[in-house]
C-alpha cells in the first residue's frame, strides 16, 4: 500500500519523522504558490490523485 | 478595455500618464516587479455591490477542524474549549507561500478562500447555505458539510444565546433592520491592540502567565476564604491563553518549515532561495520573540492580525503601523543600512497587499453597507507621541508612497494632523489624495486628543496614542484604553428620529410601533413641541441600541470567549480574565455611530420654516404629502428641496437647529453609560448605510422620497445642496464644538483635480486645510476624481478597474460599488478652492 512517506510531495519533520508536510505547487488564475498540509507518514495514499512515487 | 487602447496607454511615459491623471497606470509603471506581481495576484474579497466576485469560496476546512475539536471538549469553560479548537486549526489548516512574497500568513487555506465565523449568528449561517457562487466544489458534498455544521451550531451561537436573555420586544426591534445594524457580540467585532505589550514576544507573555498561575495555585493551597474562590475561574482562562499562544508559535514555525523546504528542495534561483531562508528565519523568530528588524516587525504584526481573524470576524483594523514599525525602518534603512529604501518600500507595499487580501464572509446587509471592502480597515498615521512631540517618521512617508504604488482600497489611512507636521509629510498626504485614493482622511489631532480626554477621562498621554478604532473613532492603545469589542454595534439609523417624531413613534416602512407615542404632529402647537417629540424619539432610539449592546458586552465572555485576544491584552493576562470582560479595568470608549444624521437638521429646518414660522403649509398638508411619498405633491416637494434652508451653507437658521440637536444628544450621551460606567457620545458617519437604508426610511420633509439615497453622511451636506462654496461648508460645520458635541464628525468633500494640479494646487489645498484646522473641525476627507472619469468608468468598468473613490469612512474601487452609490458620489458638489 502506498503511503504519504513514499510520495515526492512528502517532507518529514525533523523532530518527528512520522509526521510531515504534503507540499504542493498550485497555480490558480491569479497567482502561483506552494501549499503545505500536515499529514502522517503512514497515511494511505493509494487513492490520492496527486501521489507521485519518490 | 480594447487591446489597442491598453497598448497605447502602456506605451505612454509616466509623465504623460500623470498629465492625464491616469494614476493607476502610473502605479503599474513605477512599482517593482515584485509588487506588480503581488498586487495583481490578489483575489478581490470585497463584495462588488453586494455580491462576491467569481471564484471566491467559503473556507470549509476551518469550521470542520474547529468543530471536531470543539465537540471533543464539550463541558470545558468556553475560553478553554475555544483555545483547544483554535490550536487544532492552527496546527492543521493548510498554509501557503505565494511566489515573490516576503510576508506570509493568511486567514484561510487558499488565497481565494474567505473565512466564515459560524459561531456568531445562526441566521448568517443559513444565509451562507443559500448563497450562490461561494460554495466550494464539489458543491453537493460542501452543502452536506455546511448542513451538518449548521445543525450543530444552530442555537449554540453567541447571538442565539444572547437572544434568550434579551427583552423580546427589544430583540424584535433591534433585529428589524430598521433602526440600526450590527451584532452585539464579539463574534463580529474589532479590537485595539497594544503593540508595546505584544512585541515583548509570546514567549515572554507565556512566562508571565506561568508565573501568575503558579502564584495562584500556591494561594489556593492556603487558608480557605471567599476571596480565593474566584481564582478557580482564572486558572482555565490562563490555560486557554497558554494553549493559543503556544499554537500561534507553532503556526509561525510551520511557515518557517515550508519556506526552508522550498529553499532546499524546490527553488533554484539563488536570490529567491535567500529570501525564503530569510522568511524561515523570520517565522522562527516571531511571534515567539521580539522583532529585531523591519521584516520581523511587519511579519509579527501580520501574524497577530491573521491569528485574531481566526478567532473572530475582526471587521476593522485599529492600527498605527508607522508608529509601531518606524523604529525598525530607521534601524534597517538609516542606521545599519541593512535595507535600501527601495527594498523597504517593497516590504511596506507588501504589508498593504497582505492586509488587502484578507477576506471574511459578511452577511448581505453588511456587504451592502460596506460595498467593495471586507471591513473598515483604517490605519492611523502621523500624530504625536505621548509627550506631545511629532510622531511622523520615515515609515509615515513610506506607507504613503507605497499606497500610491499598490493602490489598495483597504487598508486606507487616517492622518493625524497637528501644527508640528512637516511640509514634506503634508505633501505626501496630498499626493495620495491627488492620486485619487480618497485617503488619507485628515484628522485634527489636538481636537481629537482633547475630545478623548473629555468624553472618557483617558489621561492625555494615553489619549495621544490613539488609533482609529474603526472608520472614525479614536481609541488609545494602552493597557486600560484598548477597546476589545465593537461597541459600535450601537449604530443608529438616525433618520428614524425625525420619521418617528412625525408618525407618533410608528414606523410606516416596517409597519410597526417602534418608538414611544409622542403624539400626532398635526396637533402640536409650535416647533418647540415638535422638537420635544424629536428629542424623545432620539433618546428612545439610542437607549434601545445602547442597552442591547451593553448586555451583549457583559455576556460575551460567557457566550463567545476570546482566548487569543485575552493572551495579547496586558490587563487580561494580569487578571486572568477574558479581554472583553469590562471588569478588568477597561476605562470605556463606547460611541453610538450615527448613520443618516443630517436629514434630521434639514427636515426640522423645513418644518420650522414652512409650517411654523411662515405657515406656508399646514402640518396636515405636509403629513399628507409624506404619507403619499410625495407622489402628487411634486411642486411642493421641490419647494422643500430648493427653498427650505439646508445644512452646509453657513445659514444660521438651519445650523442653529443642528447645534440644538447635538446639544440634546451630547446631554443624553452622558446619561447613557457603558459597562465601565463611561459615556456614549454620538459619532455621525455613514459608511454606505445611506444606500442600504434608502428603502427603509420613508419620505422626509427635506424632500426625500422612500427609495432615494440618503445623504452621504456624518455632517456632510446633502449632495448638491451645499451651494455657497467650501468655506461656507466649513463654517457651518464649525458652529458646534468638535470636542464636546460628539465623538467625531465625518465630512466628505469633493475637489477638482484640474484646479488642484501642480504646486499651485498643493498650496490651495494647504490653505484650505489651514482654514479647516483654524475652525476646529475634527475630520475631512476628499474625493479628487472628476465626473468625466467616473462617468467613463460607469460606461466601461473594465478599463477603470483601479479607480478608487472615498465612499464614506472608507475607500473602494469605483467599479465595486453599486450604481446607486456611484451616482451618489458623482452628485456630490465639486468644491472650487481659492
Amino acid at each position: 500500500m502506498a503511503t504519504c512517506k513514499d510520495c515526492k510531495s512528502f517532507f518529514a519533520r525533523e523532530e518527528d519523522r512520522s509526521q510531515g508536510d504534503c507540499v504542493m505547487r498550485v497555480v490558480d488564475p491569479r497567482q502561483a504558490y506552494y501549499k503545505a498540509t500536515p499529514v502522517e507518514a503512514e497515511t494511505d495514499a493509494s487513492k490520492c490523485s496527486s501521489f507521485q512515487k519518490k | 478595455m480594447g487591446k489597442n487602447t491598453a497598448q497605447t496607454e502602456k506605451a505612454l511615459s509616466v509623465e504623460e500618464l500623470a498629465n492625464r491623471r491616469e494614476w493607476w497606470f502610473v502605479a503599474e509603471k513605477t512599482r517593482s516587479k515584485r509588487l506588480d506581481y503581488l498586487r495583481k495576484g490578489v483575489w478581490k474579497k470585497g463584495a462588488i455591490g453586494g455580491n462576491y466576485a467569481p471564484g471566491i469560496k467559503i473556507d470549509l476546512t476551518f469550521p470542520q477542524l474547529f468543530t471536531e475539536t470543539w465537540q471533543e471538549h464539550e463541558g470545558h469553560p468556553i475560553m478553554l474549549q475555544k483555545a483547544h479548537a483554535l490550536a487544532h486549526v492552527l496546527d492543521n489548516i493548510a498554509i501557503f507561500i505565494t511566489d515573490n512574497s516576503q510576508i506570509v500568513g493568511y486567514a484561510g487555506s487558499a488565497p481565494h478562500n474567505i473565512v466564515w465565523h459560524w459561531q456568531g449568528i445562526s441566521m448568517v449561517n443559513e444565509e451562507i447555505y443559500n448563497e450562490e457562487g461561494i460554495i466550494p466544489e464539489p458543491e453537493e458534498e460542501s452543502l452536506e458539510i455546511l448542513a451538518t455544521l449548521n445543525d450543530y451550531w444552530g442555537g449554540r451561537t453567541s447571538v442565539d444565546k444572547l437572544a434568550r436573555v434579551l427583552d423580546p420586544e427589544d430583540a424584535v426591534k433591534f433585529m428589524s433592520g430598521a433602526i440600526g445594524w450590527g451584532t452585539p457580540t464579539s463574534a463580529a467585532t474589532y479590537s485595539t491592540k497594544d503593540f508595546d505589550y505584544i512585541f515583548k514576544g509570546f514567549e515572554a507573555i507565556l512566562a508571565e502567565i506561568e508565573e501568575r498561575m503558579e502564584e495562584t495555585e500556591e494561594r489556593l493551597q492556603g487558608n480557605p476564604s471567599p476571596e480565593l474562590l474566584p481564582l478557580y475561574d482564572k486558572l482555565p482562562r490562563w490555560e486557554a491563553m497558554q494553549i493559543v499562544l503556544e499554537a500561534s508559535i507553532r503556526y509561525a514555525k510551520r511557515y518557517a518549515r515550508l519556506a526552508r523546504t522550498l529553499a532546499e528542495h524546490f527553488e533554484s534561483d539563488p536570490t529567491r532561495k535567500e529570501e525564503l531562508l530569510r522568511i524561515a528565519e523570520t517565522c522562527d523568530r516571531v511571534p515567539a520573540n521580539p522583532p529585531r528588524n523591519l521584516q520581523e516587525s511587519l511579519q509579527f504584526d501580520h501574524f497577530v492580525q491573521v491569528l485574531a481573524r481566526y478567532e473572530t470576524f475582526e471587521g476593522a483594523w485599529p492600527h498605527r503601523p508607522d508608529y509601531v514599525h518606524g523604529p525598525y525602518y530607521d534601524k534597517d534603512v538609516n542606521q545599519e543600512k541593512r535595507l535600501t529604501r527601495e527594498e523597504a518600500l517593497d516590504l511596506v507595499g507588501e504589508h498593504l497587499i497582505r492586509t488587502h487580501e484578507v477576506g471574511i464572509f459578511a452577511p448581505k446587509y453588511a456587504r451592502e453597507g460596506l460595498q467593495g471592502i471586507t471591513g473598515t480597515w483604517v490605519w492611523t498615521m502621523g500624530g504625536v507621541k505621548p509627550d506631545g512631540s511629532d510622531a511622523c517618521n520615515d515609515m509615515t512617508i513610506a506607507y504613503m508612497q507605497a499606497a500610491r504604488l499598490v493602490r489598495v482600497s483597504n487598508p486606507t489611512f487616517g492622518f493625524r494632523w497637528h501644527p508640528k507636521v512637516k511640509d514634506e509629510v503634508m505633501r505626501e498626504c496630498f499626493e495620495c489624495i491627488r492620486h485619487g485614493l480618497g485617503y488619507p482622511s485628515m484628522r485634527n489631532d489636538p481636537v481629537l486628543v482633547a475630545n478623548t480626554v473629555h468624553w472618557y477621562g483617558h489621561p492625555v498621554e494615553e489619549a495621544r496614542t490613539w488609533v482609529h478604532q474603526a472608520c472614525m473613532s479614536p481609541c488609545p492603545t494602552t493597557k486600560y484604553g484598548c477597546q476589545p469589542m465593537r461597541m459600535a454595534s450601537a449604530t443608529a439609523n438616525c433618520a428614524k428620529m425625525i420619521e418617528y417624531a412625525l408618525h407618533d413613534g410608528y414606523d410606516p416602512v416596517v409597519n410597526m410601533q417602534m418608538g414611544p407615542k409622542t403624539g400626532d404632529p398635526r396637533r402640536f402647537k409650535d416647533f418647540d413641541e415638535f422638537f420635544g417629540a424629536w428629542v424623545k424619539q432620539m433618546e428612545w432610539l439610542r437607549n434601545i441600541l445602547v442597552r442591547t449592546v451593553n448586555l451583549g458586552r457583559v455576556k460575551d465572555p460567557e457566550f463567545f470567549g476570546r482566548p487569543f485576544l485575552s493572551a495579547i491584552y496586558e490587563r487580561a493576562v494580569e487578571t486572568g480574565t477574558d479581554a472583553v470582560d469590562p471588569s478588568n479595568g477597561e476605562r470605556g470608549n463606547a460611541w453610538v455611530t450615527g448613520f443618516t444624521w443630517v436629514e434630521n437638521a434639514d427636515s426640522l429646518a423645513a418644518i420650522k420654516k414652512f409650517v411654523y414660522d411662515e405657515k406656508k403649509y399646514t402640518m396636515d398638508q405636509l403629513m399628507d404629502a409624506l404619507n403619499a411619498n410625495w407622489v402628487g405633491y411634486e411642486e411642493m416637494r421641490l419647494d422643500f428641496v430648493k427653498n427650505a434652508p439646508k445644512w452646509g451653507n453657513d445659514d444660521d437658521y438651519v445650523d442653529d437647529i443642528m447645534v440644538r440637536c447635538l446639544r440634546e444628544v451630547s446631554r443624553h450621551a452622558k446619561e447613557n453609560k457603558c459597562p465601565s460606567n463611561n459615556n456614549w457620545p454620538l459619532l455621525p458617519e455613514n459608511v454606505s448605510g445611506n444606500i442600504h437604508y434608502a428603502n427603509l426610511v420613508g419620505a422626509l420633509p427635506n424632500g426625500r422620497r422612500l427609495g432615494d439615497a440618503l445623504y452621504d453622511g456624518g455632517i456632510s451636506p446633502g449632495p448638491g445642496l451645499d451651494k455657497k462654496g467650501p468655506t461656507a461648508v466649513l463654517k457651518s460645520c464649525s458652529k458646534f464644538d468638535h470636542v464636546t458635541a460628539g465623538r467625531a464628525f465625518l465630512l466628505n468633500q469633493r475637489l477638482s483635480p484640474t484646479q488642484l494640479s501642480g504646486e499651485k494646487g498643493y498650496q490651495l489645498w494647504k490653505a484650505y486645510m489651514k482654514t479647516w484646522a483654524d475652525l476646529g473641525l475634527d475630520h475631512v476627507q476628499f474625493n479628487m476624481v472628476d465626473d468625466a472619469t467616473l462617468r467613463a468608468a460607469q460606461k466601461d468598468p473594465e478599463k477603470y478597474q483601479e479607480v478608487i473613490v472615498r465612499v464614506a469612512g472608507y475607500s473602494a474601487h469605483f467599479v465595486d460599488i453599486s450604481r446607486k452609490t456611484q451616482d451618489n458620489i458623482i452628485q456630490r458638489t465639486v468644491q472650487g478652492l481659492g
